[in-house]
């Protein structure tokens, strides 16, 4: 499987990734007791410590989960908005030359934009109410998932194409039954590089403007010069992110069967 | 049975002097022949002659320069004419089973679910898939993966069959096995095929009818009755005969 490396078991990768995140912790606890690493930055202990007490004391008006759930939610709405347009325009221009023609153009400017250049105008356009939040993680997702199902769509098998003409396949069908379902490990590749980029924008517009999320936290932190809030902080981004990752890839195997097994 | 006398069976494609250009370039020269309801023609000649072109016009891929090809007498038609064919390439859809692989020409052709259980049920059991019906074709060796494309084709009850050099990249033992199904597939559903390879052995084991073609631009150089009797045995004298004479035709320009 291509997470894993060779010889590998499923157990095997799961004790490396836990030793190697232990032997980090315990290296950053040292520096902290024993170097001036400590007058910048909390303990590991402390940062957990605080991290778990947030999950009863809130920070500001909500406890942890509530900062997620918040930023969450927010992520859900611009993740399905953005996926949906992203796999229709993305599909439509890797197979239709001439909606290639008119839309590669338009998308390939306005592509590597990063979301968070859209803030001032998104604020301007939509205030600063959840509908700009929304409208950026929108576009992190759009354009990642776009781009993925566009090249799976120009990837699709020419031989397989022709061999569905001949089975008796007419456009319509060569369309859902060979360029979609081919397609669909791009577009499981670009859903997971949106959500995380979806994830990442979230923190970055909470952080403009706005009274809870986890973007939210580490600029509250800030203003109240408390570092061990922002770690906090850091640490959920961190954490659900991960979660997503998996969450994400745990549905690919599921609905890729015939992709992931026997490789 | 298919292999008998064939005289009086009426023709299935016909082939009048046809001939493709691509600009300057000659490909097919003025090529006529028949081929009869249920026969099984094999189309040798050197490689790069045009065979491949020869099968696109067929299959109205490219449209011949001047001539025309009929099949039942009538321009060919692919919404109307049921023609099958199978690639060098494992065409199958990874993202399908076995099964579905098999269903899917009968699918595409939206007949009634009836229909296609049995018809797939039927395929698998000849090609020996029925326990590999669940797979996924990245599950499966190369010889099963061109087994499910040949009974993904043979499904579907092509009334011509055209097949590109289907076993040109497998082992010997392999093309055999493979080559000893396909008359079985052929003389159990009566289609007509035309089979085009450069294996020479090979054309002479399967074929009633041997054409064997020039260089380019491309003419017919002979066309061949092949009255080997069946079963075949490619060590015979007889069969070494027949093989000898075809390679010497296509060795003398």
């Amino acid at each position: 499987m291509k997470t894993r490396f060779r010889g590998a078991s499923k157990y095997e990768t799961a004790i490396c990734a836990a030793i190697s995140i232990f032997v980090f912790l315990c290296l950053w606890e040292l520096a902290v007791r024993t170097t001036a690493v400590g007058l910048f930055i909390s303990s590991p202990i402390t940062v957990i410590g605080k991290t778990l007490r947030s999950i009863v004391e809130p920070l500001g008006t909500h406890t942890i989960q509530g900062h997620v759930l918040w930023s969450l939610s927010r992520v859900a709405v611009g993740f399905v908005v953005g996926s949906v347009a992203g796999v229709v325009v993305g599909v439509l221009m890797g197979w239709y030359r001439i909606f290639e023609a008119i839309v590669r153009p338009l998308f390939e400017v306005i592509r590597p934009i990063p979301p968070i250049a859209w803030i001032p105008l998104a604020i301007l356009w939509f205030g600063l109410g959840e509908s700009s939040k929304y409208f950026l993680i929108f576009l992190a997702v759009f354009s990642n998932v776009t781009m993925n199902a566009y090249s799976g769509a120009r990837a699709v098998d020419q031989t397989l194409v022709g061999a569905a003409k001949m089975l008796g396949a007419n456009n319509r069908q060569v369309f859902t039954s060979i360029v979609l379902p081919s397609c669909v490990p791009q577009i499981f590749a670009g859903l997971q590089i949106g959500l995380g980029s979806g994830w990442a924008t979230v923190v970055a517009a909470e952080m403009v403007r706005s009274s809870e999320g986890v973007g939210w936290v580490i600029t509250k932190g800030q203003d109240l010069n408390n570092p061990l809030q922002i770690l906090v902080g850091i640490v959920g981004i961190g954490v659900i992110g991960y979660i997503l990752a998996v969450l994400m890839r745990a549905i690919e195997a599921k609905l890729c069967v015939w992709s992931e097994r026997g490789k | 049975m298919a292999v008998s006398d064939n005289m009086d069976r009426e023709i299935k494609v016909k082939v009048d002097h046809m001939t493709k250009r691509f600009g300057d370039l000659l490909v097919l020269d003025d090529i006529s022949f028949n081929v009869k309801k249920g026969e099984f023609l094999c189309i040798v000649g050197p490689t790069g002659c045009g065979k491949t072109t020869f099968l696109n016009c067929i299959t109205k891929l490219y449209e011949p320069t001047s001539g025309e090809i009929l099949l039942n007498n009538e321009p060919v038609n692919l919404k109307k004419h049921n023609v099958s064919y199978i690639f060098q390439e494992y065409s199958t859809m990874s993202w399908l089973t076995v099964e579905e692989n098999i269903a899917f020409g009968l699918k595409m052709k939206k007949r009634p679910q009836e229909e296609i259980n049995l018809a797939v049920a039927e395929m698998l059991e000849v090609v020996g898939l029925t326990d590999y019906k669940d797979y996924y074709p990245a599950e499966l060796s190369t010889s099963m993966l061109q087994r499910v494309v040949i009974a993904r084709a043979f499904a579907t009850k092509p009334e011509l069959l055209l097949m590109d050099e289907p076993y040109g990249q497998l082992d010997i033992d392999l093309r055999f096995k493979l080559e000893d199904e396909l008359l079985k597939l052929w003389r159990a559903t009566g289609t007509t095929v035309i089979f085009i390879t450069h294996n020479i052995e090979e054309a002479v084991y399967l074929s009633e009818n041997i054409l064997i073609l020039t260089n380019k631009p491309t003419s017919i150089k002979e066309y061949m009755k092949n009255e080997l009797p069946w079963p075949r045995n490619v060590v015979s004298p007889e069969f070494v005969k027949v093989r000898n004479r075809v390679t010497e035709l296509i060795k003398w320009w």
